[in-house]
């Protein structure tokens, strides 16, 4: 019998791939350049989620970086605006652009990330399914720690 | 997050029953004994979780000492169905081979795990009062009534796995939340699901009356020796004044003089109040094993020679038709 196996927290985790996992990484964060999305681990006593993100459009042009949930670079115009249980960062076009949704139990936190994100070749490295992100291409779907950048 | 293939797995699972989950508490009580037993068997504890929004579950099991948790996300499984349920276990148990595995002795429970365990060829323990690993053996030996509760038993079982046994609610502590735990979790395929020969309608919660016994610091319990469901009615006052819950035997329930969810004992709730009232009692085993938690037990009953002042702290002997109106009247005066 095959079966999927993650990591859990007892206290946050991200839905990826319609699995529970306490922090992920799609794409390559340490480059200068080039798409990645950061779900970092959230250690107990926080409740917000890490997210750190270079998002480009479907022509591989960068719309905007996010640095720990808020924008940093943001030559596509993108605007972030919160809403109940997390934000959304919307495009020009009033487009959603990536949602992020924090779901508070009695005693622990499920994060809910709802983008369809391209890659600097226009390839599509995530897509919502259902109540999950669904991630494509290179991605290390379990984080044991929380991540170190290492790029300058 | 990994494609794995089963080979065996072992491990001493626990089936996470979550419907009652705040009333309850009995999964996150089985939780904390398996990761004893799975401690001294040097594996993991497990905990198989079934049904459709299942997240808070699975982290709040994982938080109270699972090593891992077993999963599986399906609208077919969203309703507690014994057919479906047992064909996914009867699946799973076959593949990753648990030496133990354990569920509470809730309504569900004590349905579906005797299938279970009819189709897995292998015995169960019902009603379990302790659990423990025999070092020589590292069989679980599994404490149970036996008899109508005249005697508890020891009941192995050496040659079929996994060891199965339904336990009360309350006779194990469940551990303290700790949100720095980490586990793991896996998803193994559920496979094709059975058409399920009944259809659930509607499911209602029952009308609740805010009933805590397995938290109250006193307890008032009381048997067929009171007599009439008039001279029962007399214990609601008498715990209203003293803060506490009403508790009732078998036989008792069986009069219609209380509700089957005040029912300690065997076959009803384990409690471990302060102080336990137990009134017109004789002191049989099948109630005795609910109430041996209770810190101070007062025993009232008009036979000298009844079992119940055996274990009692302070014994009353007389009759409860003349003492209890006597209490009552002293309670109402002082608080």
């Amino acid at each position: 019998m095959e079966y999927e196996e993650s990591r859990i927290s007892a206290h946050h985790n991200y839905l990826v791939n319609r699995v529970l996992t306490p922090g992920f990484v799609v794409g390559k964060p340490n480059e200068d350049k080039g798409f990645f999305l950061l779900a970092d681990l959230v250690l107990p006593g926080e409740s917000t989620p890490r997210i750190c993100a270079r998002l480009l459009d479907a022509q591989g042009v960068l719309l905007l970086e996010l640095e720990w949930n808020r924008i940093r670079e943001n030559p596509g115009m993108c605007t972030h605006r919160p809403v109940p249980g997390g934000f959304v960062i919307v495009l020009p076009s009033e487009e959603a652009l990536m949602e992020v949704r924090t779901e508070s139990f009695a005693n622990g936190y499920i994060t809910r990330i709802k983008a369809r994100l391209f890659d600097e070749t226009g390839q599509v490295r995530s897509e919502t399914l259902g109540e999950s992100l669904q991630v494509r291409g290179e991605a290390k779907l379990v984080l044991d720690s929380p991540f170190v950048f290492s790029r300058k | 997050m990994r494609k794995r293939k089963t080979n065996k797995f072992g491990g001493v699972w626990v089936f996470g029953d979550y419907r009652n989950y705040f009333q309850n508490r009995v999964t996150l009580q089985l939780i904390a004994k398996a990761t004893d037993l799975a401690r001294d068997l040097k594996t993991e504890a497990a905990v198989v979780v079934l049904g459709q929004d299942i997240h808070q579950y699975v982290m709040e099991y994982v938080a109270h000492g699972a090593d891992i948790i077993i999963a599986a996300q399906h609208p077919q499984l969203k309703d507690y169905e014994v057919e479906t349920y047992t064909a996914v276990l009867d699946r799973w148990v076959k593949a990753f081979e648990p030496e133990i595995f354990l569920a509470g002795a809730t309504s569900f429970g004590r349905e579906f795990f005797p299938r279970l365990a009819k189709r897995l060829h292998t015995g169960l323990s019902a009603d379990c009062l302790a659990l423990e690993v025999d070092p020589d053996t590292g069989l679980l030996v599994q404490t149970t009534p036996a008899f109508g509760g005249e005697l508890l038993a020891e009941v192995v079982t050496p040659h079929h796995r996994p060891q199965m046994a339904t336990v009360h609610p309350g006779v194990f502590q469940e551990r303290a939340h700790n949100s720095e735990a980490l586990g793991r979790i896996i998803y193994p395929e559920i496979g094709p699901l059975p058409v399920p020969r009944m259809k659930t309608i509607r499911s209602r919660r029952q009308q609740s009356h805010k009933l805590n016994l397995e938290n109250a610091r006193v307890v008032i319990a009381g048997g067929r020796g009171l007599g009439t469901k008039d001279e029962f009615q007399m214990l609601y006052e008498i715990a209203e004044l003293l803060e506490g819950e009403v508790g009732a035997t078998r036989p008792a329930v069986a009069e219609g003089w209380a509700e089957e969810d005040r029912l300690l004992g065997q076959t009803g709730k384990s409690v471990k109040p302060t102080l336990l009232i137990s009134v017109g009692t004789s002191g049989a085993l099948q109630y005795t094993t609910g109430i041996q938690g209770a810190e101070t037990i007062i025993a009232i009953n008009r036979d000298p020679h009844a079992p119940i002042f055996r274990m009692a702290d302070l014994g009353l002997v007389g009759d409860v038709h003349t003492l209890l109106p006597l209490l009552l009247d002293v309670l109402r005066r002082r608080l």
